[in-house]
């Protein structure tokens, strides 16, 4: 049985590896991984692992919008990569991007099957859980944000209120205020540029 | 995958408009392409996920100030939270508070705004002189209300005291007044007591 233990201290350290003085590419981990017996591979495979991991996380929430689905997304995808690049079953290591591009589409549509289930059942509890499911998503600065935010004109904190408390699309957001989706679009660009030259830091990189 | 910057970055726009889910279905699939093999670009995307995350987080703990419309409390309602909700009549007044469980506390300015362009709210402190102008809020002509989230850490450091707001719609460089809203706050802790 394959095991990604590794996982949380890779994460909580990522600059503590030699691979990454080394950078190798992704092939490259991938072709050591295969040549490699089981077990004499880990330090490729935990760099594999934390380039990875926050990309298919990313995938995950985009496709499945839910937060625990996205980490049961990033431990199936992650460990059916290994273990297959463990076995040599990954012919092509340079397309590795879009080997686990594949495997995250089919991985989503069974998990999106799964957690319909599971978000019937679970839907009274969402309130209790949304600390729990911020996990694993960059954390700003509370008091930044709300004085950046507060700044803004009061329509583009309007607007991006009403698109991001649940990611609303702007033509829903339009209907709302009456007006032209274009004019949404115009507004919450010009908000969220405003958000990130105030806020700096890892916002600013938007 | 381990390119340090990326050639042909994904805009802004296009960023949001993938995370909203707002591209066709071939856009999408090609952005996904791009996320998985750019470092960069998913780094980007990671931190507008961010930004959102901490939005919402805001506006559930009641602490982000906000005139939005009347979807916003339905769905905050929906979600299991605890709001509390007052509807003002225009030029009329209310009795209020916030309970300690409140998460979010709204306000309900009733008004004609058919044929309004442009709205601005006068905020009028409890005490002292002087007002505060929030210029060109966000409202939907046709609900005829205008829904204000004044924020909880304001409300909960309110000693019993009267504030007003006046909604004026703006024409042609003056002001016409709408409404105004007379809000007699009361500190929970005192209404326990009395």
């Amino acid at each position: 049985m394959l095991t990604l233990s590794y996982a949380s201290s890779v994460e909580s350290d990522p600059h503590d590896s030699a691979l990454r003085d080394a950078e190798p590419d992704d092939a490259s981990l991938a072709r050591r991984i295969a040549a490699g017996r089981p077990g004499l591979a880990a330090d490729a495979e935990a760099e594999l692992y934390r380039r990875l991991a926050p990309r298919v996380r990313l995938y995950g929430l985009r496709h499945l919008r839910e937060r625990q689905a996205a980490a049961d997304l990033v431990q199936q995808v992650l460990l059916m990569t290994i273990e297959r690049l463990r076995a040599g079953r990954v012919r092509e290591p340079e397309r590795l991007a879009s080997y686990v591009l594949g495997m995250c589409r089919m991985v989503v549509l069974d998990l999106q099957r799964t957690h319909a289930r599971h978000e019937r059942l679970l839907g009274t509890f969402a309130h209790d859980l949304s600390g729990a499911e911020s996990a694993g998503t960059p954390q700003l600065d509370d008091a930044s944000l709300l004085r950046c935010l507060e700044r803004l004109p009061e329509r583009e904190r309007s607007v991006l209120v009403m698109t991001f408390y649940d990611d609303r699309q702007a033509r829903d957001v339009a209907v709302d205020l009456g007006v032209s989706e274009g004019n949404v679009r115009v507004i919450r660009h010009r908000g969220l540029e405003r958000l990130r030259e105030c806020m700096g830091g890892k916002a600013a990189s938007l | 995958m381990t390119t340090p910057s990326c050639p042909v970055p994904i805009p802004l726009d296009a960023l949001v408009a993938y995370w909203l889910g707002e591209l066709d279905e071939a856009a999408e699939a090609q952005l996904d392409e791009h996320l998985f093999g750019c470092g960069t670009c998913s780094a980007q995307l990671q931190d507008l996920v961010g930004l959102g995350d901490g939005i919402r987080m805001l506006v559930q703990r009641g602490r982000l100030r906000a005139v939005v419309t009347d979807a916003l409390p339905k769905r905050l309602v929906d979600a299991g939270l605890r709001v509390r909700e007052y509807v003002v009549s225009r030029n009329g007044s209310v009795h209020c508070t916030i309970a300690p469980d409140d998460d979010v506390v709204f306000a309900r300015l009733e008004a004609p705004l058919t044929d309004v362009r442009q709205l601005d709210v006068l905020v009028f402190p409890a005490e002292g002189p002087g007002h505060e102008r929030l210029e060109h809020v966000a409202f939907n002509a046709s609900a005829s209300e205008v829904v204000v989230v004044p924020g909880t850490d304001l409300l909960r450091s309110l000693p019993a005291s009267t504030m007003r707001m006046q909604l004026v719609a703006v024409e042609h460089g003056s002001d016409r007044l709408i409404g105004e809203y007379t809000f007699h706050h009361t500190p929970w802790v005192l209404l326990q007591q009395s």
